[in-house]
């Protein structure tokens, strides 16, 4: 099944008979790539638009004409759902188990992957395997063991640092495999200049270092906290009463009213915007910082 | 004997986080799965390795199998040539481009609960927006919904795991697209290249790295598939859409044999340790030209 | 999920929450109280306010004690449930649904036996405590007790011109052709779900099957009666009619307008197999919250002819508070207290379930609930839910393979031997 992939060959994109205009540098816009990418947003937002807009309509509306517009356009589920106290401790919770876990794997993260990718020491590679081999293991397969560690053991059930700590350190492979790269390539030069000046390796990871690798850091931040944001079955297992995170939110919210499909999508909406919003802000950071990654 | 302090300095802390979270619970699940064990009380009834017998011998759990083979080439074979198109088109320099990415990422960014959620209600049978769209363009709806046909629904969660995941493969192509070097590209539009030359013998065969890390990712991410499948199907209809991970919930969660499915999950870490390796070997070491067949 | 489907496929039991005890035995909160937690599973109204109040009251009744309620989906519930056990830091007050669940707990030793410390209440109650008790002791105290059979839609029946209820099987497939050819769908069912599917295996099979052939396979977990053959004979032929709604394989029970309730109750089908949570499981799913309301019928699973089972049996289930062992005394009481007349009363006026305290059963006001009441009083034994009474790894088993044989994978022989076998991996 990989057999076809190392030299991959893509096929053209809905490839039109070829057409020898030259395109302008970079291929400007031919009223093709507008169509191509026109499909591309529809089939992207359609699921999307649709669980915003149901938000606006009540659930006769919904169930009326499925597909259908908002008409005439309600605010009243998203009212419902801003003011009700619950969706802010949920909100809060959620912010502060994704903000302590993107700490958690920003930190430890960085410091693993400086030796990994500018020491030389026996066992490095074997070291790097370690994490490597965290990234083949979802949390999913350990939920249980993890459940009485947690709980049991550590005594943290139903606490932001219960669901923090073990989120870190199934967010940690993937950030090793990131950052390391792009430690790497930090020219030596640099170090060199820095280890002239008087500084120890360590004042180098510190003072040139961490501030290098903003960019990078930015990456690995914003992937840990969107998937802290996202993460349900940890969670479920582990918080109660209102420690829950907004995904148990959704969840209750759309057994609990499950009539009112309206303000399921209001609530699942307005749920997914802060992820969304953190997310694309950074965006751009997130293509250069994987850059390094990617080279393979 | 400095530089092993410092190395132990910085190391320590995320080994200690990762030694304690994912290595000592994956050592009790392998320790689990020598036990018949109902999930209370003492370990105390040891098996050995029958409940890997009875994992292997289990019609359900090899039908997982092949389900998540299914999932890990369908995805790579609808993923990469749309995740190519789109990151190729993303690159181009036309109008809203900007927006056009944000909105491409939007997916990956949801979580899988609410990607689920709405995705249910577009999916119900006869009343959800799919199927009066389709309808209204009379393309035929199957009578039991697209999640409720056992000859369906596999197909059915494939194309919204290609929805939600695209964007992933569109972001790392991006990010493996800023590495082709400009000059390269603008001589050979100087040499008179099309854009489409310049992408077929340029810009692709320099983006090999980067898909080819993106099919690991790929590759390991549908092995452990679970989410979108428990939300969405539960593994239905007549098992048609399980995988070893929704299996090993199941036995654990909804059948109390927590030796059994401890003895699912070795496997499936067993399973995607081969795949790793086996690509590592076959396809990510370039000097052994790939696999032949 | 509401009224504590006896899930069966599920794990434990089910209850309620509590916030939090958190780790370790902290009995007893910063204000010197004694903490007891409380997992239950009505987190919709009217139960949810009902139970906050029940709370207070017990409380007012009793200063030093602080109960800590938690209101949980039921499905969440279990889920916790479980980890709670398997963490030791199970809540003081829970759900039991018994069988085979129940007889796990007491082996591991996780559930306060209430013999001696609740022998009022237990007297009381009667003949209904004994699907939770272990060697003739009684570990929880059942506050709702109910049996399955089949909800309809009233004027629905009528518009197919049905005006009597079947009382055999015979008489159902004329009924099912005659809501079929007015153009409507006969029955939903949550085949998703896989329990409301195996419901018309089991029920087929206390039709089929004597009262000694099915005590006895709860004990010896041999199902080589050929009355268990016939169960998946009659449900496959069931099946070959066609009866249930469009997309039942992907069908939820009772989550959701689409789920096999929701579409009862939004008039989308006329009749369907559920157990005694119905209506209050319907009330959530309607805009109005009444469900069908004064529109929702009820009558007993047909019987088969020939069959060798009790014609007048039922099969239902229930739900039972049990106390964690280890919990404090405080917590005992409020089980008492939850089982008092007054409580169940409330409970009854509400329409949460079928209460089980004789002084509360003549409360209930729906008059379905009512009805149905009188038919469990009636019934010779009612059985408990087979993958409730055989416990989660045989009942899942055998839940699975029942819902393969409504996709058409399985047949009748398959039910009995995937059964056999998971039994057999038991022993």
């Amino acid at each position: 099944m990989t057999d076809t992939l190392p030299d991959v060959t893509p096929p053209a994109p809905a490839r039109p008979a070829p057409r020898r205009t030259t395109s302008v540098r970079g291929g400007g816009g031919s009223p093709l790539v507008y169509l191509g990418a026109l499909v591309v947003v529809a089939l992207t937002l359609g699921p999307v638009v649709y669980g915003v807009l149901g938000g606006f309509r009540s659930n006769a509306q919904l169930a009326d004409s499925p597909a259908g517009l908002p008409d005439p356009w309600l605010l009243d589920n998203y009212r419902r759902v801003l003011t009700s106290p619950t969706f802010w401790r949920y909100a809060l919770n959620s912010t502060v188990v994704a903000g302590l876990t993107t700490l958690l794997v920003v930190v430890f993260g960085l410091m693993a992957a400086y030796p990994l990718a500018r020491y030389r020491f026996p066992g490095r590679e074997a070291l790097y395997s370690v994490f490597l081999v965290g990234l083949l293991f979802p949390a999913t397969v350990a939920i249980i063991p993890l459940f009485i560690l947690v709980s049991r053991d550590l005594q943290l059930g139903n606490t932001w640092w219960g669901v923090a700590l073990p989120q870190a350190a199934f967010g940690l492979p993937m950030t090793v495999v990131i950052l390391r790269p792009f430690l790497v390539a930090i020219p030596d030069e640099l170090e060199e200049a820095a280890l002239m000046d008087g500084a120890s390796r360590i004042g180098f990871f510190f003072r040139v270092v961490v501030p290098l690798s903003a960019p990078a850091t930015i990456t690995v931040g914003v992937l840990a906290f969107v998937a802290s944001w996202n993460a349900y079955l940890l969670p479920l297992l582990l918080l109660q009463g209102d420690m829950k995170t907004l995904p148990l939110g959704v969840a209750d919210y759309s057994t609990q009213y499950s009539s009112d499909t309206a303000g399921v999508l209001a609530f699942t909406t307005l749920a997914m915007v802060p992820a969304l919003v953190f997310f694309l802000a950074v965006q751009r950071r997130i293509v250069s910082g994987l850059q390094g990654a990617v080279k393979g | 004997m400095r530089t092993a302090a410092e190395v132990l300095f910085f190391v320590s802390p995320a080994l200690a986080l990762f030694l304690l979270f994912v290595v000592w619970p994956i050592v009790k699940a392998a320790q689990f799965s020598l036990y018949r064990w109902r999930g209370f009380g003492p370990l105390s009834d040891f098996v050995g390795l029958q409940n890997y017998s009875t994992v292997l011998h289990d019609e359900v759990f090899r039908g997982a199998f092949s389900h998540n083979l299914f999932i890990v080439v369908g995805s790579i074979v609808l993923q990469l040539p749309l995740g190519l198109a789109v990151a190729l088109l993303l690159n181009r320099r036309i109008r809203g481009q900007g927006l056009l990415r944000t909105i491409v990422f939007v997916p990956y960014v949801l979580a899988e609960v609410i990607a689920a959620v709405v995705w249910l209600q577009l999916l119900q049978p006869e009343y959800g927006a799919v199927d009066s769209l389709l309808s209204g363009v009379g393309v035929p709806v199957p009578d039991q919904g697209w999640l409720g046909s056992p000859d369906r629904a596999l197909w059915t969660v494939l194309i919204v795991l290609t929805w939600k995941y695209l964007g992933l493969a569109v972001l790392l192509f991006l990010a493996g697209l800023q590495g082709v070097p400009q000059d390269v590209v603008e001589a050979a539009e100087i040499d008179g290249a099309s854009w489409w030359q310049v992408q077929r013998w340029i810009t692709v065969p320099l983006l090999g790295p980067t898909v080819r890390i993106w099919v690991f990712l790929s590759m390991i991410g549908s092995l452990q598939c679970f989410d979108m499948v428990w939300v969405l199907t539960g593994g239905g209809p007549a098992n048609s859409t399980t995988t070893m991970a929704t299996f090993l919930v199941n036995e654990g969660t909804k059948r109390h044999n927590y030796g059994i499915a401890a003895a699912a999950s070795v496997i499936l870490f067993v399973v995607a340790l081969f795949f790793a390796l086996a690509y590592q070997l076959l396809v990510l070491r370039r000097d052994t030209k790939g696999a032949a067949r | 999920m509401k009224r504590s489907p006896i899930i069966p496929a599920l794990a434990l039991v089910a209850a309620s929450v509590g916030l939090a005890a958190c780790g370790s035995d902290d009995s007893t909160s910063a204000d010197g109280k004694t903490v007891v937690t409380w997992w239950h599973n009505s987190n919709n109204d009217p139960g949810k306010s009902y139970y906050e109040q029940v709370a207070q009251d017990f409380e007012a009744d009793h200063p030093d004690v602080d109960i800590k309620v938690e209101a949980m989906q039921h499905e969440d519930m279990l889920t916790k449930l479980d980890a709670a056990f398997q963490s030791g830091d199970a809540p003081d007050v829970y759900m039991e649904r018994g069988g085979g669940e129940l007889a796990e707990h007491v082996d591991a030793g996780l559930t306060k036996d209430l013999s001696e410390s609740s022998a009022d209440i237990i007297g009381k109650l009667g003949g209904s405590v004994a699907g939770w008790q272990v060697d003739d002791k009684t570990y929880a105290l059942p506050f709702s007790v109910g049996v399955v059979g089949f909800w309809y839609s009233k004027s629905m029946m009528a518009q197919a011109g049905v005006t009597t209820m079947p009382t055999t099987w015979d008489e159902m497939d004329d009924t099912i052709a005659q809501v079929k050819a007015a153009g409507m769908e006969p029955l939903s069912v949550g085949a998703g779900d896989k329990w409301p599917a195996a419901h018309y295996w089991y029920y087929f099979a206390v039709r089929e099957c004597s009262q000694d052939v099915l005590t006895d396979a709860v004990t010896s977990l041999d199902f080589s009666d050929d009355c268990f053959l016939r169960a998946g004979q009659d449900l496959e032929h069931l099946v070959g009619e066609e009866p249930f709604n469009k997309g039942f394989l992907s069908t939820g029970a009772q989550d959701g307008p689409s789920s096999a309730s929701g579409l009862l109750a939004t008039g989308k089908v006329a009749m369907e197999l559920q157990g005694h949570w119905e209506p209050g499981v319907m009330q959530g799913l309607t805009d109005d919250g009444l469900g069908l309301g004064d529109d929702l019928g009820w009558f007993p699973f047909p019987t088969v002819e020939g069959g060798e089972g009790d014609p007048t049996a039922a099969l239902g289930g229930g739900d039972a508070w049990a106390v964690s062992e280890g919990a404090p005394d405080a917590a005992v009481d409020f089980v008492d207290y939850l089982l008092s007349d007054e409580v169940q009363q409330g409970f009854a006026e509400r329409d949460m379930g079928l209460p089980t305290n004789p002084a509360a059963t003549g409360s209930v006001k729906d008059p379905a609930l009512a009805g149905l009441i009188k038919v469990r009083d009636a019934a010779p034994y009612v059985q408990l839910y087979f993958d409730t009474a055989f416990g989660q790894s045989v009942g899942g088993a055998m839940n699975d393979e029942i819902a393969l044989l409504f996709a058409d994978q399985a047949s009748p022989e398959d039910i009995v031997s995937a059964t056999q076998d998971a039994a057999d991996a038991e022993k």
